[in-house]
């Protein structure tokens, strides 16, 4: 679209689309990447979408992106956009349909001795406890008011019915409960799509991976989160399921009618927007927290399935074997924050989509349990390589308005990667290669979720470390991976 | 004018995270029925989609465009997938009136519930978005192509 921009490079991993009024940019834009993924970047025309963020009303310092950026719609994937309270705008485009897909990470007391000979069985056990894929229908079904509540209690619901503990949810970003949310604001049709996906994975590229520890890099925060070399934890990705893709489906429609409303220019629909202070924007933000409340509630009911899986398996309560919770993220979110902006500390609307808050040590935001070590930043890869634990800075505070990655991000399309890639061959090949088990209700999709599909995450948490938006903490590698 | 018959249904178009679809119509109808088979094709494979349970869907607009038409149109057919856990296979879109702003659409669907052991699942869904969204009338060849990104 663009044909030209003046890219200045600020250092090795971090370089500047310099403000240009022939694209109506507000702001810079700035991209956390090395040279490479940098030319990539350009190359998929995902700086256009950069661009196009930086043209919304009441935007701050710059349109950002992560060094996992890709190209998405409206907004790119692994953006990050803040606006001020009073002129800024808040987008659904800009969190996403699914909101709240987020990662959730749980350490147990096992080690790779305990389960290497016995991980095909495992799997198996997860496979049929975990309810997964296109068409399943959780364990939990809720009439509409049970639902109501859940939306406006977050995982609190869940700990008073039985699922999930209660010490856990100090180790969930907002402690599992996102204040404002407010049911009355979402639709009928949210509300159907929701009643029956409680503890649900889904498909596309959720999934729950058990793993090991296989690298530590900083020894003060493994030591807290209770982990050594060789240690087995358990990662969960899923997110708000259909409830979320509803409410965002539902207000990108309330929003075209906004921003035609009040006057809003787009340089692509799906950044349909509306002032954060407008009846229309502060609807959307009470309906979206009912989504994040949803989606970490989901999370809390997968871990007791988890729980209750490997409790049969070995034969001992879920507390002998270890298994609580490290910390839990959402990756797409729209979140009030307070941040610096010119000496003064002002709240503002901070929109993650696809990228991760990386709040530094002693931050009031983060749990007593890390205060001195820094938010856990969960960083899943692909299911061939690895995914990462990562701690916030406080260079992500002045620099990305307290961001960073989210994972690795593609590198091939679905539709090539379903040409060049089997489903079946993919998974013969991680075992015989990788000895990695994996389980999947769809070949087509597990094509489309393949290592080479991807780029190398370490490679991308590497330029978070160099550019100081987060710092490596652990190495996990995958072991056995349970896909819808 | 004569118009140039469109053979094919539609097809899909790279996008690097989710799935395009073009789709291709003689009448406006025609193009909205093939959207909503090339979205079910990207669900499942619609060979082995029986015709067992029929919908009739009738969805209105006071205001909007053909594309706004078309993403309700899109959507309801998810929320019925979703919530009724039903693939459907086959589209027959009956009339679109246009009146000024105004827009209905008249329809009817049918399908069966989703078969994990029958059915071949490909890839979910999540919602249709109205990044690259497109719908346009050929005049010289007097038919109609759109084109959609589906967040997959």
């Amino acid at each position: 679209m663009y044909e030209d921009y003046n890219i200045k490079k600020i250092n090795d991993y971090k370089w500047e689309i310099q403000k240009d009024d022939r694209y109506g940019m507000r702001v810079p834009g700035i991209i956390f990447a090395d040279r490479e993924l940098l030319d990539h970047a350009v190359g998929e025309k995902t700086i256009d979408q950069v661009v196009n963020v930086s043209t919304l009303p009441g935007i701050l310092k710059a349109s950002y992106a992560m060094p996992d950026i890709h190209y998405g719609y409206g907004f790119p994937i692994g953006g990050v956009a803040a606006f001020g309270e009073d002129e800024g705008v808040i987008s659904p485009g800009g969190v996403g349909f699914d909101i709240s897909c987020g990662v959730r990470v749980m350490r147990s007391d096992l080690y790779l001795s305990d389960i290497e000979k016995r991980l095909e069985d495992i799997m198996g056990i997860l496979s049929f406890n975990i309810p997964k894929g296109l068409g399943t229908k959780g364990k939990i079904s809720l009439s509409r008011e049970q639902l109501k509540k859940l939306l406006k209690e977050g995982v609190n619901w869940a700990i008073k019915n039985g699922y999930g503990l209660e010490e856990d949810k100090y180790c969930i970003e907002e402690n599992g409960c996102m204040e404002g949310a407010n049911p009355d604001f979402i639709s009928n049709h949210a509300i159907d799509r929701g009643m029956n996906q409680v503890g649900t994975l889904g498909s596309g590229n959720h999934f729950l991976e058990i793993q090991v520890v296989d690298e530590i890099y900083d020894s003060e925060a493994a030591k807290l989160f209770g982990l050594e070399k060789g240690q087995i934890t358990v990662m969960i990705h899923s997110g708000s399921r259909g409830l979320g893709h509803q409410i965002c489906s539902d207000y990108i429609k309330v929003m075209q009618q906004s921003a035609l409303k009040y006057g809003i220019k787009l340089a692509d629909r799906q950044l349909a927007c509306a002032p954060l202070s407008s009846p229309e924007g502060r609807r959307y933000y009470s309906a979206m927290a009912c989504a994040v409340n949803y989606a970490m509630t989901n999370r809390h009911c997968l871990s007791h399935w988890l729980r209750k899986s490997f409790e049969r398996f070995f034969g001992k309560s879920s507390e002998k074997l270890g298994l609580s919770v490290i910390y839990d993220v959402s990756h797409n979110i729209a979140k009030m924050e307070e941040h610096n902006i010119d000496g003064r500390m002002m709240k503002v609307c901070v929109h993650r989509k696809g990228a991760t808050r990386s709040y530094p040590p002693g931050h009031k935001d983060i749990c007593k349990k890390y205060k001195d070590i820094g938010q856990p930043v969960l960083i899943p890869g692909d299911m061939g390589r690895y995914s990462f634990i990562l701690l916030g800075t406080e260079k992500a505070m002045s620099e990305s308005f307290g961001s960073t990655c989210h994972g690795a991000g593609r590198l091939m399309s679905r539709t090539k990667a379903k040409k060049k890639i089997q489903g079946s061959e993919l998974k013969k090949e991680l075992f015989d290669k990788k000895g990695i088990i994996v389980m999947a209700g769809s070949m087509s999709g597990l094509a489309e979720e393949a290592p080479q599909a991807y780029k190398d995450v370490t490679r991308v948490v590497d330029i978070t470390h160099s550019a100081g938006i987060s710092k490596k903490a652990i190495r996990l590698r995958p072991l056995g991976v349970l896909k819808g | 004018m004569k118009s140039k018959i469109v053979n094919k249904k539609y097809r899909y178009i790279e996008h690097l995270s989710d799935i395009g679809l073009e789709f291709f119509g003689n009448t406006i109808e025609e193009l909205f029925k093939n959207a909503g088979e090339g979205m079910f094709s990207i669900i499942c494979d619609l060979k082995k989609v029986r015709s067992l349970n029929k919908r009739r869907v009738r969805i209105s607009q006071q205001s909007g465009s053909f594309e706004d038409l078309l993403i309700s149109w899109l959507e309801k057919l998810l929320y019925w997938h979703e919530v009724d856990n039903i693939v459907f296979g086959r589209f027959e879109v009956k009339s679109i009136y246009k009146n000024n702003g105004d827009m209905e659409l008249s329809a009817e669907v049918s399908g069966e519930k989703i078969d994990p052991d029958r059915h071949v699942i490909k890839t979910a869904v999540k919602a249709p978005t109205y990044h690259m969204l497109e719908i346009k009338k050929d005049e010289k060849h007097c038919n109609w192509r759109g084109r959609i990104i589906f967040d997959v």
